[in-house]
């Protein structure tokens, strides 16, 4: 079977590549908690948002809490769910604990909520660097067969943000790995009330940027951009967000 | 943060004002300008701007920096809305350590709307 990002117009790091073939083949299998189906149609979700007339407006209001309607959407998943993967597209920087107290009421469970933005965010990510590159982003991949365990972490605890996270004095051996070295960053953490989504989003994310970045400099890494264009790349991307993490 | 860090290993000054305003500069960035527009357009979905942008850094920096450019922007299309997702706050120490910063650069108004 051949690779999906073989056509490529560039060539492109292989560890990328190949993060991102791993990660492409993963968003259409069976998660933690959504099946490949379900997860496919948050990814498909992900793409129509940016085509909606009601993100649009909600981002160009003061706040997008006084914009009310309704989204255009596939049609696939809850109204609830919808208006995640919708204001997680479009506008991330104004997401309160109060909206997620709301998505939360209106019909998922927390650890469906960790999964939905740990898919969208792939989606949006894997998209992102394919635009840039000059690469339409391919069709969704088929889903795989497959029930999702559905289990709830057993060392997760409230905190340290609005969700539950599985703090590194509590982690299980089968998990220790993830925060060797000392890189209990909170971001690191946000996700792992889902372990293996985890593991899933870092494993994209550590090719993308850097898997230490308390290295000095580039210490080696082979890129072609400096570490200071990076640290602005990173700095006015969030910037544009809206996030000041 | 990790922009002023760099600067202080290496020497430079960088104006880390112009990240966060509505259009920035080439700063003391080398290719600042066209790295600026390449992210612009990226995390603005702006298919039109895209190719333009994408072909301004392959001119400035050649092609293999506009695909590690590309892997950061898309990187950070991530960390920023998994962050403002989970409500994942800035760990103490780095509060303390970016205080004087975030202070300069009016950060702080910028947390969270209101509802």
């Amino acid at each position: 079977m051949g690779m999906v990002f073989d056509g490529a117009p560039v060539a492109m790091r292989p560890e990328i590549q190949a993060a991102l073939e791993q990660a492409w083949a993963e968003l259409g299998a069976p998660g933690d908690w959504l099946d490949g189906a379900t997860r496919l149609a948050v990814a498909a979700e992900a793409r129509w948002a940016w085509g909606c007339d009601l993100c649009a407006r909600q981002k160009a209001a003061l706040t997008p809490y006084a914009v009310d309607g309704e989204h255009d959407q596939t049609g696939a998943l809850p109204a609830a769910w919808i208006d995640v993967v919708h204001r997680l597209t479009r506008d991330s920087g104004r997401l309160t604990e109060a909206w997620l107290g709301r998505a939360l009421a209106g019909g998922m469970a927390e650890d469906e909520f960790i999964e939905i933005v740990s898919v969208t965010v792939l989606t949006i990510t894997i998209d992102a660097y394919l635009l840039g590159i000059g690469m339409a982003p391919p069709a969704l991949p088929d889903p795989v067969a497959g029930a999702p365990p559905r289990q709830r972490a057993a060392s997760a605890k409230p905190g340290p943000g609005w969700v539950a996270t599985i703090a590194p004095e509590d982690v299980e051996p089968d998990f220790a790995d993830f925060y060797a070295n000392d890189s209990h960053f909170y971001i690191r953490r946000a996700l792992t009330l889902l372990p293996a989504e985890t593991r899933r989003m870092w494993a994209l994310l550590n090719t993308l940027y850097l898997e230490d970045p308390r290295v000095h400099e580039l210490d080696g890494l082979d890129r072609a951009i400096s570490r200071a264009q990076m640290e602005f790349l990173a700095a006015r991307a969030s910037a544009l967000l809206g996030c000041y993490y | 943060m990790r922009l002023r860090v760099s600067g202080q290993d290496t020497g430079d000054t960088y104006d880390l004002d112009a990240v966060s305003g509505d259009a920035t500069g080439a700063m003391s960035i080398p290719a600042g300008g066209p790295l600026n527009a390449f992210a612009e357009a990226i995390c603005g979905r702006d298919l039109d701007a895209i190719a333009g942008a994408r072909q301004a850094v392959v001119d400035s920096l050649g092609e293999a920096a506009m695909v590690d450019a590309a892997a950061v922007i898309a990187g950070f299309n991530a960390y920023p809305r998994i962050a403002d997702a989970t409500g994942i706050p800035l760990e103490d120490a780095k509060q303390a350590a970016t205080a004087a910063l975030r202070a300069e650069l009016g950060l702080d108004a910028l947390n969270q709307s209101a509802e």
